[in-house]
């Protein structure tokens, strides 16, 4: 093995991830201790630490791209994994890693680069005949061109501004006659917020679902997919839960976007792990939207189906070897579920919760995996994104699954913060979740409720309430006080409450 | 005053959405499910803290607030909220919601901690209840604050790329 030692340019669950596989692979690993986290979990897998507590810079480290190069040379480390987020996709990184001959744990820069810019990604995927929303390669420049374009792809479409994001300069279009109107409006939207008024069409996917690919490469030019991942549960693009494979998809379709998946990857002469994402239609059509040029978050369900560590072939990869398996070995076999158990809190729209964790506990059942970087008294700090832990369930098929999931869900013990859990339990009885026909819109269009409602909890919790009220107003020890005169509790009686608490 | 407590005989949990549990004194440790009855402790030790136990089950608890006679409990990661009323002043509830009037005015203020991207109002606009009219960006997620209530925004504290603390007052609107 050439690689020695990997500099984790990473913190959290993903770095503790990439440490275990190292472990197993006898390689040395080096963590970065922040001064945000100098005790997080995820030094302690650490061969090697190294003290970034005293970094003046404004940069966080893991943004550092001189200052991790830095770190990397001075630890003698001759290979760098980034994880997922901060530089994972910054191809002007991966190549500093290269000039620096630091193995980088990923695709090449070139790779990343294509991928990373949407137009360039496009024209690559057009060129090679892969189905896209987009029904045009370029600009639009005015609303008669508008109508052709958007009959030639059929309407719905959906007019976005080419320097946009974030939903401004959006508009959905559906009928010819409301074209000139909105176009207009877009295009003079688009020049407000991003000073440029280009536009583009595309086609308009109503209620897709979000089925991504995995893709597995290496340098000799063999690239397998490992079957697909449903993303379709999430709230504002981010996130919540993961499986695979899709209740969507059945051998023929699977086989179909794989094809094309490995083509997307092929054409950029991909190598490492990486993801193609398509948006999928009632109708069973999909389309091309990106590549992911990472490893990323909800990676376990897919080593949970095909028995493959996704982190060990990239790091071989990375070292040069050959897959050793081609897309015939691939099985999938059962199923697998990941909840991202987040600091947040679901009856306040999600809102991010940090805090301190006072006490966790996880369940340890056969058909349980948990990914985590979080142990009690770490803290979920503002600065960095809010996972506790990623709760992957196994079972035999998607059924066997949800009930696995059910179970589980109620062993996780979290005490400090608020977190989506509750809003898991409500998914995994939630009919349209069962049944798997939810879409990427679930969570907007068909929830009223965010969280499992039980009435015995909240009779337990009005119980508590009430039990709490006598202690401090009517037992005979307490002091009297008129609470219905507004006055405020006082501090001996809060004293002796936070005592007994 | 003492004298008095021990002649209540019941008291009321009133839930945030309305809801009324009885219980009557002394409060029991058995609550009656259908035809049965079940135990419940409120325990709290080292390696879990608070907690309910329940049909062999543990329950995650937590007092977050308590002010006055109005309880917001954290039971198993969903707050609850409660007011713990004596039929006494359940009666007195009744007299004063028919003699004074609600609220006039509507401070929104920031739920966490974090940066305000942008404004979305201006003094003078009017707002109707689920309109967002802050952004606030906390954890790299970037959270509408939307106006709870219908009225018009009488003063706007917040400031594009300024830093608040929770609790800091955003946006104030008349009703």
């Amino acid at each position: 093995m050439q690689i020695k030692r990997i500099l984790i340019a990473n913190r959290g669950e993903i770095a503790v991830r990439i440490m275990k596989t190292a472990k197993l692979m006898n390689i040395e690993t080096i963590a970065v201790k922040t001064a945000v986290e100098p005790n997080a979990m995820y030094l302690s897998y650490a061969d090697v630490i190294f003290d970034n507590t005293e970094d003046a810079s404004e940069i966080p480290v893991f943004l550092n791209i001189e200052r991790l190069i830095m770190i990397a040379l001075e630890t003698k480390a001759n290979a760098l994994h980034p994880g997922y987020g901060f530089l994972a996709e910054n191809a002007y990184f991966a190549q500093k890693c290269v000039d620096n001959k630091l193995i980088f744990i990923g695709p090449s820069p070139d790779a990343i680069y294509k991928m990373g810019n949407k137009t360039v990604a496009r024209q690559i995927a057009m060129a090679g005949g892969i189905p896209m929303a987009m029904g045009h390669a370029g600009n639009i420049a005015n609303e008669e061109e508008a109508v052709i374009v958007a009959e030639k792809i059929g309407f719905p479409v959906i007019i976005k501004a080419a320097s946009g994001g974030g939903g401004r300069g959006m508009r959905i279009v559906r009928k010819s006659e409301d074209m000139e109107k909105n176009f207009i409006i877009a295009s003079k939207e688009a020049e407000k917020a991003f000073n440029d008024p280009s536009v583009f069409v595309e086609k308009y996917i109503e209620n897709p679902k979000h089925i991504e690919f995995q893709i597995l490469g290496d340098t000799k030019g063999n690239v397998i997919h490992l079957g697909e991942r449903e993303c379709s549960i999430q709230r504002k693009h981010q996130k919540l839960l993961e499986e695979a494979p899709s209740s969507a998809l059945d051998d023929q379709l699977r086989e179909k976007m794989g094809e094309m998946a490995v083509q997307i990857a092929k054409a950029v002469n991909y190598y490492s792990a990486g993801t193609v994402e398509f948006l999928l239609d009632s109708e069973k059509n999909f389309y091309f939207m990106e590549m992911n040029t990472r490893i990323q978050v909800e990676h376990p369900v897919t080593e949970e189906i095909t028995g493959i560590d996704l982190i060990e072939q990239q790091i071989r990869v990375a070292n040069g070897e050959e897959l050793k398996f081609k897309q015939s070995d691939i099985k999938l076999t059962g199923w697998a579920i990941e909840c991202r158990i987040n600091a947040e809190d679901v009856q306040a729209g999600f809102a991010p919760d940090p805090g301190k964790i006072e006490s966790i506990f996880m369940p340890t059942d056969s058909y349980v995996r948990v990914d985590t970087g979080v142990q009690a008294n770490s803290s979920i700090v503002a600065s960095y994104d809010s996972m506790i832990a990623k709760l992957i369930v196994k079972g035999k098929d998607r059924k066997d699954a949800i009930k696995n999931c059910k179970l589980a869900l109620d062993k996780v013990w979290i005490k400090g913060t608020k977190t989506t859990l509750p809003f898991f339990r409500m998914l995994m009885r939630h009919q349209k979740f069962q049944d798997g026909t939810f879409t990427t819109a679930f969570i907007e269009k068909d929830l009223d409720k965010f969280y499992l409602n039980s009435e015995y909890e909240e009779m337990l919790a009005a119980w508590l309430a009430t039990k709490l009220f006598i202690e401090e107003n009517l037992s005979e020890d307490s002091i009297n006080i008129d609470f219905e005169q507004g006055k405020e509790m006082s501090p001996w009686l809060l004293n002796k409450r936070i005592n007994q608490f | 005053m003492a004298q008095d407590n021990l002649n209540i005989r019941k008291l009321y949990a009133l839930s945030s959405e309305n809801k009324r549990f009885c219980f009557s004194l002394p409060l029991k440790h058995n609550i009656r499910i259908g035809k049965r009855e079940y135990e419940v402790q409120l325990k709290s030790d080292e390696k879990y803290g608070t907690y309910i136990l329940w049909k062999n089950r543990k329950y995650p608890v937590e007092i977050i607030r308590s002010r006055q006679n109005k309880y917001e409990i954290l039971f198993n990661d969903i707050s609850y909220t409660f007011t713990v009323e004596t039929p006494f002043s359940i009666q007195r509830m009744k007299v004063l919601s028919t003699t004074k009037g609600k609220a006039e005015k509507e401070l929104i203020v920031a739920p966490m901690p974090g940066k305000i991207i942008d404004v979305l109002v201006r003094e003078g606009s009017v707002v109707t209840r689920g309109e967002p009219v802050a952004i606030l960006e906390a954890m790299k997620m970037q959270n509408e604050i939307l106006s709870p209530v219908n009225g018009t925004v009488v003063k706007v504290s917040a400031k594009a790329n300024t830093n608040v603390m929770k609790n800091d007052l955003l946006v104030e609107i008349k009703l």
